[in-house]
This record gives structure tokens, sequence and C-alpha cells, in this order.
């Protein structure tokens, strides 16, 4: 199923409310959310297209659980974890083709030629390969603002594991710099 | 706190903080080095992700399995329209015949014998020859028929005209009578192919389709 216009999962959700509107604010927090989850499910799927359907999905299953968000000041954290799990969920059911990146080339580089930073572009790239066990706590720190904890919650892995990774994923990406990796710190089987 | 552990925390998050790190850190040069780049590079990164690529499939060339594929397609579907065309019904050859037929209604009420030569000119082209004694020839065509050129003729017949068409390149598996649009008809097998004949009236049909095919010889 591909989805529609980005607007569309929180309007036809206002749009379907009876009467005068009394989800109108909560509507309105998840469509102002709503470039920042695509962005995420974006560095998770790594397609855009993809992306938007987890997006779509995700908004419908929260609203269905608005109930659970006490804390509109949480909803940014609570919808960013609700499409982690839609993109697990659809990793899992659809068994998602797997794409060797080699095998990609970057529309950004036909489209803007002129980028001056070139390590930028390389680095996105370099990010995209990385491995989903290294991208996802990676985007859960630095898109989601999670902090170690509250990704090892989520992921349901130790406090070491987690720092583990994120250290090799940032380790992987010191070359683009001219940087030479750092010997591997993290303890023996800790991710 | 050592090195190591100092490095995992730091290349985890190069902003984090705690007592234990920061002592570390200012008695330790080269963690103090790791840390300025990571934090370098994390501010890189995080400009980096705020703008995903569009990532698009490059074209591969297709794996030779695929271009096999391809060709057995071609060859089973070239297989699969000479099939079709090989078995298709009897039937859709009368009515065939049939409406080219009748697209000639002039030719029923030719009166006049034709002379030997224009009789020939209508059969050559099909590598038939008549040898006909009991009936009269009063129209011969080379008419263009599913393909081939082939002979129609009207015979004079005890029974009033017949028309006879020689359709060497249609097979014939068995003798197929057929009555449509006012006309009556028979096609038999014949030594190459098969020979339509068709009448107004009634009229016996395997008497004629017989006499033809006896008067008729096949050349190479």
């Amino acid at each position: 199923m591909r989805n529609s216009p980005p607007e569309t999962p929180v309007s036809l959700i206002g749009d379907r409310l009876p009467g005068p509107d009394p989800g109108a604010p909560l509507v309105q927090l998840f469509e102002s959310l709503r470039p920042d989850l695509l962005r995420f499910a974006h560095w998770l799927a790594r397609d855009r297209a993809t992306a938007e359907d987890i997006v779509q999905e995700s908004l419908l299953r929260a609203w269905r659980s608005r109930e659970a968000l006490k804390d509109p000041s949480a909803a940014r954290a609570w919808l960013l974890t609700i499409v982690r799990r839609e993109h697990a969920r659809l990793y899992e059911r659809k068994r998602l083709e797997l794409v060797p990146l080699d095998e990609i080339t970057e529309m950004q580089a036909a489209l803007r030629p002129a980028e001056a930073d070139g390590e930028l572009f390389a680095l996105r790239h370099a990010i995209m390969r990385l491995p989903i066990e290294y991208r996802e706590p990676l985007a859960l720190q630095v898109l989601g603002g999670f902090s170690t904890e509250e990704i090892s919650r989520e992921l349901a892995l130790s406090s070491t594991a987690v720092l583990t990774r994120l250290f090799r994923a940032r380790n992987k990406l010191r070359a683009i710099y001219g940087l030479t990796p750092a010997p591997d710190a993290a303890p023996e089987g800790a991710a | 706190m050592n090195c190591d552990a100092a490095r995992l925390l730091i290349g985890a998050d190069p902003h984090a903080t705690s007592p234990e790190l920061e002592a570390h850190v200012r008695g330790c040069a080269a963690c103090a080095r790791f840390r300025e780049q990571m934090r370098s590079l994390d501010a890189h990164i995080r400009r980096a992700m705020q703008d995903p690529p569009q990532l698009v499939r490059a074209r591969r060339a297709a794996p030779p399995w695929r271009r096999w594929a391809l060709a057995a397609s071609v060859v089973f579907a070239t297989l699969a329209v000479v099939g079709v065309w090989l078995l298709r019904p009897n039937d859709t050859l009368a009515h065939e015949v049939v409406q080219h037929v009748q697209a000639e209604p002039e030719s029923w009420f030719a009166a006049q014998q034709l002379s030997t030569a224009e009789i020939d000119k209508a059969l050559r082209g099909a590598g038939v020859q008549l040898d006909l004694t009991s009936t009269h020839i009063l129209y011969a065509q080379s008419c263009f028929f599913r393909g081939h050129y082939v002979p129609h003729l009207v015979l004079q017949t005890a029974d009033g005209p017949a028309t006879v068409m020689i359709l060497r390149h249609e097979q014939a598996r068995a003798r197929a009578n057929f009555r449509e649009a006012g006309l009556s008809g028979v096609i038999v097998p014949a030594a190459h192919g098969s020979i339509a004949v068709l009448t107004r009236g009634p009229a016996n049909l395997d008497g004629i389709a017989g006499e033809v095919q006896h008067d008729m010889h096949w050349q190479p």
C-alpha cells in the first residue's frame, strides 16, 4: 500500500472526528511532529516511500492509542518509539528486500552536483551504509534525543551493548574525515 | 577510569560527561584529543542526519539467466501462436470460405466457359492442374485467402453452379459439412491440403468434391 500525500494521515484523523473537534490540539501536535518522524523513519528504512508508509501507519496507531499519551510534551519520543516499532514490524512482516548500497546511486549527487561539502555527502552515504543495529541506536540518539538508558530500554539491550553500538557506529564514520578508527574499546561480546 | 572505558563513553556520546570521565580527560591528552575529534565528527553527523539522502537503485545488467528466460519466453510464445494457428478449428475455415464466396457474388452468375489459358492462370499459383471432363468451369480466379493465393472456381454441375476452392495450405483432418448464410458446403482432405465445395441449393457435394479430386493433379 503506497501512502497518500504526507499530510493525509493526520489530516484524515482530524476529518473523522465528530462534531466540535476535541482532538484538534493533538492532531496539530502530531502534524507538527510529522517531519521529524518521517526523517527518522527514512533513516531506518532507507527508502522515502517506505518511510511514508511507516509514518502513516504509526500515526494511525498513535491516534488509536492516544489515551496512553498522558503528557503531550512526551509526544515526540512516544511517536518515535511507535515509528521504530512499526518499522521493525514491517521489516519482519514483509521481510523487506535488503538492497546492498553498492547498487544504489544517490539522486542527490545528480541534483546537487555543486554541493560544496563533499564530506557531508559522503557522511550521509556512510551513515546509510551502517548496519541497522548501529544505525538504529544512532538515529534514536541523534534524531530522537534519547539517552543511552532510554535506548537500551527501547531496544531491550544492556547499557553496555548500546554504548558499544554507538561507539562502533561513530568509529566507522571517522574515516570520512581522515581520522584513524580508534581501537575497539568495547568489552568482549558487548554487542 | 582507563582509556578504553573513556573512549567507549566518548565514542558512544561525545557530549556525555561525568566526574570520572572529566578527571580522566584532564590527565590524558590522547583521550582529550579523541574527544575533540569525536565532538567535531558528531556535529557533522547531526548535520548530515537532518537531510536523508534520496536513494535510487542503479540499473544493473540483467543476469544471464534472465536473457535465457527471455529467449525461452519468445520461443514459447512463437510456438503457442503457431500452435493456435495450426490447430484452429475447421469451422473457422468454413466460415471464412463462406465469407470469401459471399464477397464475390458475381461468381455465381458467370455463364460462359473459360479458355484453358484463363483456367491455367487461376490454377498456376497454387501448383494445381485440372483435367475436368464432365463439368464446365464458368469462373476461375486466383484469390488471396489466409495468406496464400488459392484457386476459386465455379463449376457447372447437374445441380447448378458449385464453387470450388482448392486450399493447398489448409490441412483438414476429416471431412466436414457446413451450412451458413444460405450456402451448403463440405471441406474434404486432399493429397495436399483440402478442397472446399459450396452450393446454393441441394447438390451432391461429395460427388463434386470426388470428381474434382479425381481430375486434379498436384504439382510439387
